[in-house]
């Protein structure tokens, strides 16, 4: 009797974890960031100096003459000229959309980003933020803007050598026989500090004062006037970052075990850290191009997602390509509506919030550090 | 991938290959050749050019006290570290010389401290044993899976499958990792002090496990040992290390001599010879020129059992 009755808990407590920690969490989570993208999504296109009503905007968003359009779709992924749009529809699609698109790139670039930074580090304070990544590819992206105008359309590709660049000297600094978390983040201060006066000292090169507002924005991290050429910009690289870090996830799960035993296992470590490494800079030097740097995002979505669904990677990824971008449209929301008609940089926003939750972090855990 | 399959199954072709182990080059599965190692940072090699060869289908105990440089020598047999001189060979062939996730199909390793995440299962554990047989896109297969369950099942940790590696106790834990590393599904497999820090119910399961590799499969294994009577009862082989240089070798019973716990061990000890091998009584620590010291030695028992049982 009593093993019979065992047998039937046992089976079903096992589809209960399954459930419970492989499907219903994550499902959960996904379903959950979907719809609050959506609503802020919603808010975002329906409000601003030009105001129209909640009915108006979604009618703008259906606009037929939009959805249907070949010409329409081509305008915004190719370039080409925009047909003839009534007002409310080219103010949705062409102005409020886009900055709603390329917010959930943005935030799905930084999330992966971390995400991967913080596997590869073994490192749970890790991010493109901390690494130094962001400041680097800054610099560079300040470069371009301030000294050599015309390159601009290769932004993200000079934005990625930058946080390159950033992270070796970063990893340099910290390693002594191996890195440690507390080493990392110093390493990553220090380069941080580095590479933060140089940008400021670019400002004083430029030539007017529209270029040191537009590249205040980008040290901030801003998504105010973002079109539908920064989503050409970002949206392959942002593709191909997740798709590349989905598919590295059993890599990652592997690293989480440690040097050793990765090794033991027949994976060669440094290599496998290297390109891994490499994703996650393609990933945060993309959001970095079209949307500056934008603080503590990519540190604490992992920390949200790996929360709800556990350290699995498959998961945890999985995760973040939901979670980042819904919570950056949110902060983005804040960012545009929060202060209207007066819009803050979504960076503030991020760091206002994320560096109260970085602090809980800090205080909540004794062991500060590996994941 | 496939390259030698009928030599990496270990566990599954052992007894149709235990009948011939003198077929070519299985007769030397793990070799050390006058290896020397040392750690970045260290001018002294640890090991000074030692030559090893584990025995075929035995288990093969490595001992020695504290900083002997026995696990520094597994490290170097399982291509942790790299030899400053001298080789070690896989199967007749320079482990240097082969691809990481090759030697990964030969040889397991089981380190002495393993971290993971807290709230990976212990079944996904497992199934990290399986990468070296997984290119970077393979899904699961059929084979991984059986492959794993015979790993979770030799391990006897069926009923943690489900459990969380963080919510285990350390000699649950330690089962998991074993059951990851067989899964690996190797010829040779390493082992660094499994049996440390865990609770004797634990460290007799680790060492029936060994038994059970040994006696129905024949997988080569090396194993370091900190406690000299369970090496001597579970190898066929053993191996007494001090000062990163090898002391004596052979059969349990001709190692585990008192001369030989004096010598290496520094202590003083009487040895009787039992069924299960020999017995260790530890009597006390021997100090720097206590040449005759065998007089009084009721004193302290204790104290010389901590050190031995460290």
């Amino acid at each position: 009797m009593a093993s019979e009755t065992r047998g039937a808990t046992d089976v079903l407590s096992r589809a209960r974890t399954w459930l419970g920690t492989f499907d219903g969490s994550l499902i959960g989570l996904c379903v959950a960031s979907v719809a609050v993208a959506f609503v802020a999504g919603l808010l975002q296109v329906s409000f601003g100096a030009y105001s129209m009503t909640i009915l108006e905007a979604w009618q703008a968003v259906f606009d037929p003459k939009v959805l249907f359009s070949v010409q329409a779709w081509q305008s915004f992924f190719f370039g080409t000229e925009l047909p003839e749009l009534p007002k409310r529809t080219l103010i949705v699609w062409n102005i409020r959309m886009p900055r709603v698109i390329v917010a959930v790139l943005a935030g799905m670039c930084l999330a992966v980003s971390g995400a991967i930074f913080q596997a590869v580090t073994r490192n749970e304070l890790a991010s493109p933020f901390i690494l130094g990544v962001s400041s680097g590819a800054g610099l560079t992206v300040l470069l371009t803007l301030v000294l050599f105008s015309s390159l601009a359309p290769f932004l993200p590709l000079f934005a990625a050598i930058g946080g390159s660049i950033a992270f070796l000297l970063v990893y340099m600094i910290a390693w002594k026989g191996g890195t440690s978390p507390v080493r990392l983040v110093l390493a990553g201060v220090i380069v941080n500090m580095v590479f933060t006066s140089l940008q400021r000292g670019l400002f004083f090169f430029a030539d007017d004062l529209g270029v040191v507002q537009s590249a205040l924005a980008w040290i901030t991290g801003s998504l105010t006037g973002v079109g539908w050429e920064e989503f050409r910009i970002a949206v392959i690289p942002t593709l191909a970052a997740t798709l590349l870090a989905l598919a590295g996830a059993r890599q990652l799960n592997l690293l989480l075990l440690g040097e050793e035993t990765a090794n033991s296992l027949g994976m060669s470590v440094e290599r496998v850290r290297f390109m891994l490494s490499a994703v996650a800079i393609l990933a945060a030097s993309t959001a970095i191009s079209v949307a500056g740097i934008i603080g503590f995002f990519g540190l604490v979505v992992p920390h949200i997602v790996r929360l709800i669904v556990g350290s699995d990677y498959r998961r945890l990824l999985i995760g973040c390509v939901f979670v980042g971008p819904a919570l950056m449209v949110v902060a983005d929301v804040g960012a545009r509506l929060a202060l209207n008609p007066a819009q803050v940089p979504v960076g503030v926003v991020t760091g206002v919030v994320g560096g109260p939750y970085f602090l809980y972090l800090m205080r909540r855990q004794e062991q500060m550090g590996e994941i | 991938m496939s390259q030698d399959n009928s030599n990496s199954d270990g566990i599954a072709t052992a007894n149709d290959t235990a009948a011939g182990p003198q077929s070519g080059r299985r007769d030397r599965p793990l070799v050390g050749d006058d290896v020397v190692l040392s750690y970045s940072g260290t001018d002294e090699p640890v090991i000074d050019g030692e030559s090893i060869t584990a025995e075929p289908g035995a288990v093969t105990a490595l001992v020695g006290p504290n900083g002997s440089g026995k696990s520094t020598l597994l490290k170097g047999l399982a291509n942790q570290l790299e030899p400053e001189a001298g080789s070690v060979l896989l199967d007749g062939q320079d482990i240097q010389t082969m691809g990481t996730k090759a030697i990964a199909r030969k040889l397991g390793l089981l380190s002495q401290e393993s971290t993971s995440p807290n709230s990976i299962s212990v079944e996904d554990l497992v199934y990290h044993g399986r990468y070296p047989h997984r290119g970077f896109f393979d899904s699961v297969t059929e084979e991984d899976e059986a492959a794993v369950e015979r790993a979770i099942d030799l391990a006897g940790c069926g009923h943690l499958r489900e459990r969380e590696v963080g919510s285990l106790s350390g000699g649950q834990k330690q089962l998991a990792w074993i059951a990851m590393v067989l899964a690996q599904d190797t010829d040779v497999l390493l082992l660094d002090e499994p049996t440390t820090f865990l609770d004797l119910h634990h460290q007799l399961e680790v060492m029936e496990i060994i038994e059970t590799l040994r006696d129905e499969s024949d997988i080569t294994i090396v194993v370091v040992l900190h406690d000299i009577e369970q090496a001597a009862r579970l190898a066929d082989r053993m191996v007494a290390l001090k000062d990163g240089e090898i002391q004596a070798r052979g059969r349990p019973e001709d190692v585990v001599t008192e001369q030989l716990l004096a010598e290496v061990f520094e202590i003083e000890a009487e040895v009787s010879a039992t069924a299960q091998g020999p017995r260790v009584n530890p009597i006390r620590a021997r100090h720097d020129g206590d040449e005759h010291a065998a007089g009084d030695d009721s004193a302290e028992p204790d104290r010389a059992e901590e050190i031995v049982a460290e």
